[in-house]
């Protein structure tokens, strides 16, 4: 194989000059002649009847409309998967938070003003807040007939005497939290009308096609009437997955024919988008005495709240990730998604892979203890390796570098040497290891399609609807077309962010764009160098491709030199006969359905592998615990981009550790009571350890130059290896999050009870 | 965002030039600087003084701009985001934050570099503390801190170099 030139190499952001001098345009900075304000009236209740009434509203002095439910011109919903949010609550509310008229005018302090006069009256329902309580039959149902939205079952080998085999069963129940996704810019976007009757939209998202199907359908139009503009995305992590600010803003510009801003305040961000499935996970786990993993239960119950958003994925990702990487022969889990009138969950980092390892990772650091194993050691033991066979029957053929992660991280962190301090303040060491199966999953057609074109300029045009919510994606696909067709980063132009002209390339989340996209923009970028060289090979005379190369800009016979063109001679030669050098192509990623009764399938492909290994400390009075050092191993297939892969390592650690240890809704009946940065805490520079960054390369054969994607594995040992470590520090063991110091503290009077 | 209230002239110097501008002394700095002046480098996180993203620089310290009314700057020297670089010449603290790949969504860039920038003013050659607690009321939920702090440390390293600034 040819040396890589640009894949692999740490090239600097393309859009990163823009991001330091102030000029990347995010929704909230554009400013528009003649521009009219929106403001979102919200529900207060978490479960009630309404009427409203906007008399008033319209009638203040400087208000152009107020728009409510019978002003949605198409259907007055949306949803990723199932379409259970309304636009604008029709009759009734489901959770706090929830829209139900958008009030313009002239100016967005108007706007409020008059948005305290729409006239809501609420007839209040009985709400249920705790998952367990709503699957009961006589629980108050927020769709339909039923709180249980979804069940998935996995069976695997037999349970029967399973546990009786087994020289040591661990059981134990956990929660993990609600949480939020805090991405620094709050939610804003403009719509406008164009001349040629065009609603444009100009937002922050993670899937700007998909939008454009809901503003469509409910403003029912066709969707080439709407164009979604992605501006620079002030973070995501999944929390610009569900709609928010998109169709309130389009129907608007619509009906009034002036461009419209909107900008949520911090506050109502925390109530417009999705959260974290909180999960409680009922768990066993067995192992015979040398430490082999034996048997596995598991019964999973995620909130959705609200509404469904991803919940079916989530707890199927959940559920197919139960066993966490390890081979184990008798399995049974049931995973539950759940109605609730809590704000709704979504899609967030981890996506319920990112939850279970607060149990599985437990749970086999227990058995490790109790069978005087030590943690590496039981891991080593049991974790897949190339050939293994996963809880659904998959057979993981290539690139499981687990094994080699779980050692790097225990020699980068002197694992077995133990700190003696017998102070008041306690150090630890944990290790966690983890699975991520890439992509939609469960035989979803999981599609990415790309365009690379030559055009006059001698530069490579590739188009995707690929977003870049600060992840690095258009610089890693950038470098990935750049290799495939032989020329330097710099020739290439990189464009998605406009669903006019990108193809659809599916959403910004599952880890999925660099596997899946860079899939498809190399392989038409492949076909496009092919049909370049066959065209030089003409202009050229030559009687075969071979031995010619594009050598900064220039398709050049390797020996000969002199015999060359210029890609923008190129693309002139290409214009005479009326050909054009424009190649589209589709990826679709791998993922066979898995049967409904047992769960077995083979539901993601490929799956990322990582062991991180942290020291905390803890203060055994005030129970507070810093994380002093942590080692990141992280599988990456290849690395496309080594700085950016170690910026989404220590990104995604921090996003890991302040979930354990600090964030807090403060949720009491449906109502989010931390909802800005003085009370719901996330990490600042002071807070953060020492990160060791181990990149692991094991090229998988089906992946672009063999990346596969990182996004969301290198939050997911966090968690675990920093409760790990808090046991190993202090002895106890952390069953619900956050870990908090008032947590830990009863957990330690508990013990010396 | 705002009513229409009576307006003042107010002179300061805005990116090391003076100028007078008509203003509404009751506006927030934020609103001024993104909604009358067009400088939209400066973003707002939070509102209310705990994320940083509005980071600007008055008279040599930092300062949350959505905290700080318009009033309070007349006679003063402000810096925003849109004030470092000469031209297409980027500063060197800014260069430093793409070289060290400190810069992901983005959102928190402004704000970082011009807490970088009034600790280096002060502080050439900052230890890791200094750096760090320079940065600490900037929240940034991508980075995890390292390749920032990495990236103020090069800079600090330029800046030698060019004995500029
Ligand atoms: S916007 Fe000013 S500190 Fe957050
Ligand atoms: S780079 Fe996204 S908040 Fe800092």
């Amino acid at each position: 194989m040819e040396q890589l030139k640009v894949v692999g190499k740490s090239e600097l952001r393309v859009d990163a000059k823009d991001k330091v001098s102030g000029k990347a345009i995010y929704p909230a900075d554009i400013y528009m002649e003649n521009m009219v304000y929106g403001y979102t009236v919200r529900s207060t209740m978490p479960h009630a009847e309404i009427a409203v009434d906007k008399k008033a509203a319209e009638a203040y002095p400087g208000v152009l409309a107020v728009f409510t439910a019978e002003d949605v011109t198409g259907l007055n919903h949306h949803g990723v998967v199932f379409k259970d949010h309304e636009v604008f609550c029709s009759k009734k509310v489901r959770r706090i938070g929830e829209p139900i008229a958008f009030v313009v005018a002239e100016t967005m302090t108007a706007a409020k003003a008059a948005a305290k006069l729409v006239n809501v009256e609420y007839k209040e329902l009985p709400a249920v807040f705790d998952p367990i309580e709503a699957m009961k039959e006589d629980a108050p149902k927020i769709h339909g007939d039923s709180n249980i939205l979804y069940h998935y079952k996995l069976r695997k080998g037999s349970m029967d005497e399973a546990f009786s085999k087994c020289a040591v069963v661990v059981e134990s129940t956990y929660e993990t939290s609600m949480v939020d996704h805090a991405f620094l810019q709050p939610e804003a976007g403009v719509a406008y009308v164009e001349e040629d009757g065009t609603i444009t939209l100009v937002v922050a998202t993670q899937y700007p096609h998909y939008d454009r199907e809901e503003v469509a359908e409910a403003l029912g139009l066709p969707h080439d009437r709407i164009k979604i503009l992605t501006a620079a995305v002030g973070g995501a992590f999944g929390g610009r997955e569900d709609v928010t600010v998109q169709i309130h803003l389009t129907l608007a510009a619509m009906k009034l024919n002036r461009p419209i801003k909107t900008i949520y305040t911090r506050e109502e961000s925390f109530e417009a988008h999705s959260k974290r499935h909180p999960m409680k996970m009922k768990y066993k786990t067995g192992a015979l005495a040398d430490g082999t993993l034996y048997a596995m239960e598991a019964e999973i119950v995620g909130d959705s709240g609200a509404h469904a958003s991803w919940a079916l994925n989530v707890l199927r990702k959940a559920g197919v990730h139960a066993t966490g990487p390890y081979t184990i022969p008798n399995v049974k889990v049931d995973s539950y998604a759940v109605y609730t009138n809590n704000p709704f969950t979504g899609a967030m980092r981890g996506f319920g892979a990112g939850q279970v390892p607060m149990a599985y990772e437990q749970q086999i650091d227990e058995i490790a203890k109790r069978l005087n194993m030590s943690p590496i050691e039981i891991r080593l033991k049991n974790c897949f390796k190339v050939g293994s066979e996963t809880a659904t029957g998959q057979v993981l053929e290539e690139s499981v570098p687990l094994t080699e992660t779980i050692l790097k991280a225990a020699e980068a962190m002197n694992f077995e040497a133990k700190d003696q301090s017998s102070s008041r303040k306690k150090k630890g060491k944990g290790i966690a290891s983890i699975f991520y199966g890439t992509g939609y999953g469960n035989g979803f057609p999981d599609v990415s399609n790309a365009r690379a074109e030559l055009k006059a300029d001698g530069r490579i045009y590739v188009y995707a609807g690929a977003t870049e919510v600060g992840q690095g994606a258009k610089t890693a696909l950038s470098q990935i077309a750049a290799e495939a067709v032989g020329v330097q980063l710099d020739a290439i132009v990189f464009i998605n962010e406009d669903t006019s002209k990108t193809p659809d390339s599916g959403t910004a989340a599952a880890s999925r764009q660099t596997y899946n996209t860079g899939n498809g923009i190399k392989i038409a970028c492949e076909q496009l160098r092919l049909e370049m060289l066959e065209l030089a090979k003409e202009v050229l005379k030559l009687n075969t491709t071979v031995g010619l190369r594009i050598n900064n800009g220039i398709v050049e016979v390797k020996s000969l030199p002199g015999r060359n063109i210029s890609l923008e001679a190129l693309y002139a030669e290409a214009a005479k006969r009326g050909k054009n050098l424009k190649i589209d192509r589709t990826f679709v990623a791998h993922s066979v359905r898995m049967d409904d009764e047992t769960g077995q399938g083979a539901p993601y492909w490929p799956y990322t592998f990582a062991a991180f290994g942290v020291e905390v400390e803890v203060d055994t009075d005030t129970g507070k615990v810093d994380v002093l050092n942590a080692v990141c191993a992280q599988d990456v297939g290849k690395a496309v981009n080594p700085m950016l892969i170690e910026g989404q390592i220590e990104g995604g650690f921090a996003m890991g550790m302040s979930w354990t240890l600090y964030e807090d809704l403060g949720l009491q009946q449906g109502k989010i009571k931390n909802n800005n940065f003085s009370n719901y805490i996330i990490p600042t520079s002071l807070d953060m350890p020492e990160i060791k960054n181990i990149i692991v390369e094991a090229p998988e054969s089906t992946a672009p130059f063999g990346a596969k994607g990182i996004g969301e594995p290198v939050m997911i040992p966090a968690m675990p290896a920093i409760l790990n470590a808090i046991n190993d520090a202090v002895g106890i063991r952390i069953t619900k999050l956050p870990a908090s110091p008032q947590e830990i503290v009863r957990l330690l009077k508990e013990k010396q009870a | 965002m705002h009513v229409e209230a009576l307006k003042e002239k107010i002179s300061f110097k805005l990116n090391g030039k003076e100028i007078e501008v008509e203003a509404d002394p009751s506006m927030r700095l934020i609103d001024f600087l993104r909604e009358v002046l067009g400088l939209t480098g400066t973003k707002e996180g939070c509102g209310e003084g705990e994320c940083g993203a509005c980071t600007v620089i008055i008279d040599g310290s930092t300062a949350n701009s959505c905290l700080v009314l318009t009033s309070q700057i007349k006679g003063k020297e402000l810096y925003t985001i849109e004030g470092l670089q000469k031209g297409e010449e980027l500063h060197p603290i800014q260069q430093a934050f793409i070289d060290a790949g400190a810069v992901q969504c983005g959102f928190c860039t402004p704000g970082m570099v011009l807490s970088a920038k009034v600790l280096l003013d002060k502080q050439p050659e900052p230890a890791e503390g200094d750096i760090k607690r320079a940065i600490s009321g900037n929240l940034c939920r991508c980075t995890g801190y390292k390749k920032i702090e990495t990236a103020i440390k090069m800079a600090s390293d330029y800046m030698k170099k060019d004995g500029a600034e």
